[in-house]
This record gives structure tokens, C-alpha cells and sequence, in this order.
């Protein structure tokens, strides 16, 4: 693909990312076909500030992991009150990276 | 899948180590009779108990064989005891055993929940119990 083209998603969708993976996520798009442009460019991304709103709210209900598509876990805190309190604290400042690695598996789909 | 077998069991399995950790201080407290014990976020910051207030008694209660009690205070506590009591010893039996059933089954799960037609029942029946136990007041 033009480096043109991933300079550009990478500019607008940088922060869905860790820093440290955005330089592989960079070659890799380069290195692809270009006719899956179309597609990369219409991933809709978990954005990380906004599970972080939610496991400040509403964390010890579990919906944090619920929106992230990790039911089992969201059951698991929506039934001990949010891990008695400790989860529900951890996830706090868990829940930025754990978004950004769902982010990283969804992308990962299409680059391999 | 980004949970992977390993990381699943160790979770569990401390979970309900802590688990059975805080049963145990719950069962010693309730001797002394003092004021009950209240970790509860939710309840502490906004006064209105959490959908899942009340489980420790509940457990508690089914404990001591007093099923009707315990249906009173949470009816969590039913699934809480069943999965405390269940999933050490799967755990054990499938590390032993050098085998993934227990993951399996829980990805299996995991699916069916995410299927709307159960999760939104799910989802209401834990609403209406959250009301419940608003207006028994936990």
C-alpha cells in the first residue's frame, strides 16, 4: 500500500493502539495488498477513553469488560460487586491497555 | 481469544481462593455480631445496593442449609456457591489431567451469551433483581 495512504490511517487511528505496536501495524500495511484498503479503513475501533468513562461508572457491574466482548469476565465481576472492590480499582487502570490489545486482535485479522 | 487456558485457571482459581478467604472472615464476623461487613463500591458512594449486595450472606445462609433465607436475601448466591464449589475442582481435574475442558466449556459459553435472545432475559433478570433488592433495602 502507499505510505501516503497508511500515514494517514495511521495518524487518525493512532490512538487506538499501544505506541510500541504502531511501527509493526505501519510495515505490515505497507507490505499489504492494496485492495484491502476498503476494508482496513472502515474497522470500527473500540476507543480507549470511553471504556475508561465506563469502568469509572459503572466497573463494578462489570460492564467495562462486557463492552470489550469479555462476558465471562464481566459475569465474574457483575457477580462479586466488582471483585469486592479490588477488580473494579485494577481495571481502572487496566482497561485502557486491555481495549487497545482488542483493538490490536481485530486489526491483526486482517494484516496476516 | 485473547484469554488464554493458563491465564483463565489461574484467575478462577484465585478468585475463588479469595473467595473462600472472605467466607471465612464473613463466618467469624457474624459470631461477633458487630456492624456487617461492606466493601461494596457502588453502596458506599451512592447508598443503593449493587445488583450482587447481599451475596456473601446469602452464601452464607445457604452454608448453614437455609435455602429459603438465602433465596430471600440474593438469589445470586445460588450461582455464586455453585460455581465456587464447581470450578477448583474442575480446575484440579483438568491440570491434572493435562486437558482444556473447562476452557472449551467456557468459550462455549461465552458465545451463547453474546446471542441476544439470552443476553437481553439475562440482562432483565438481573435489572428486576437489582430492583428487588432495592426495595428490600440490603
Amino acid at each position: 500500500m502507499e505510505a501516503q495512504k497508511v500515514d494517514m490511517f495511521i495518524m487518525s487511528n493512532g490512538k487506538f493502539f499501544e505506541s510500541h505496536q504502531i511501527n509493526v501495524i505501519r510495515e505490515r500495511l505497507i507490505a499489504l495488498d492494496d485492495s484491502k484498503w476498503a476494508m482496513i479503513s472502515t474497522i470500527q475501533f473500540k476507543d480507549p477513553t470511553t471504556s475508561l468513562i465506563v469502568s469509572i461508572l459503572a466497573g463494578s457491574l462489570g460492564i467495562d469488560r462486557f463492552i470489550l466482548g469479555d462476558t465471562g469476565l464481566g459475569i465474574g465481576k457483575l457477580l462479586t460487586c466488582g471483585g469486592l472492590g479490588i477488580w473494579a480499582i485494577v481495571d481502572w487502570f487496566q482497561i485502557q491497555k486491555v481495549t487497545r490489545e482488542k483493538n490490536l486482535q481485530k486489526i491483526q485479522q486482517f494484516l496476516y | 481469544m485473547a484469554l488464554s487456558r493458563n491465564k483463565l485457571y489461574s484467575i478462577m482459581f484465585i478468585a475463588c481462593f479469595a473467595g473462600y478467604i472472605w467466607l471465612y472472615f464473613g463466618l467469624s464476623h457474624e459470631q461477633s455480631k458487630d456492624k456487617p461487613l461492606e466493601v461494596c463500591l457502588v453502596k458506599h458512594f451512592t447508598n443503593i445496593p449493587c445488583p450482587s449486595c447481599g451475596s456473601t450472606r446469602s452464601v452464607l445462609s445457604l452454608i448453614k442449609g437455609d435455602f429459603n433465607e438465602a433465596f430471600g436475601i440474593n438469589p445470586m448466591g445460588f450461582l455464586i456457591a455453585f460455581i465456587m464449589f464447581l470450578s477448583p475442582l474442575w480446575i484440579i481435574v483438568d491440570v491434572t489431567a493435562k486437558k482444556n475442558t473447562l476452557f472449551n466449556f467456557y468459550q462455549k459459553i461465552e458465545t451463547y451469551l453474546k446471542k441476544p435472545q439470552l443476553a437481553i432475559p439475562l440482562v432483565l433478570i438481573v435489572i428486576i433483581n437489582w430492583i428487588w433488592n432495592i426495595t428490600k433495602g440490603l
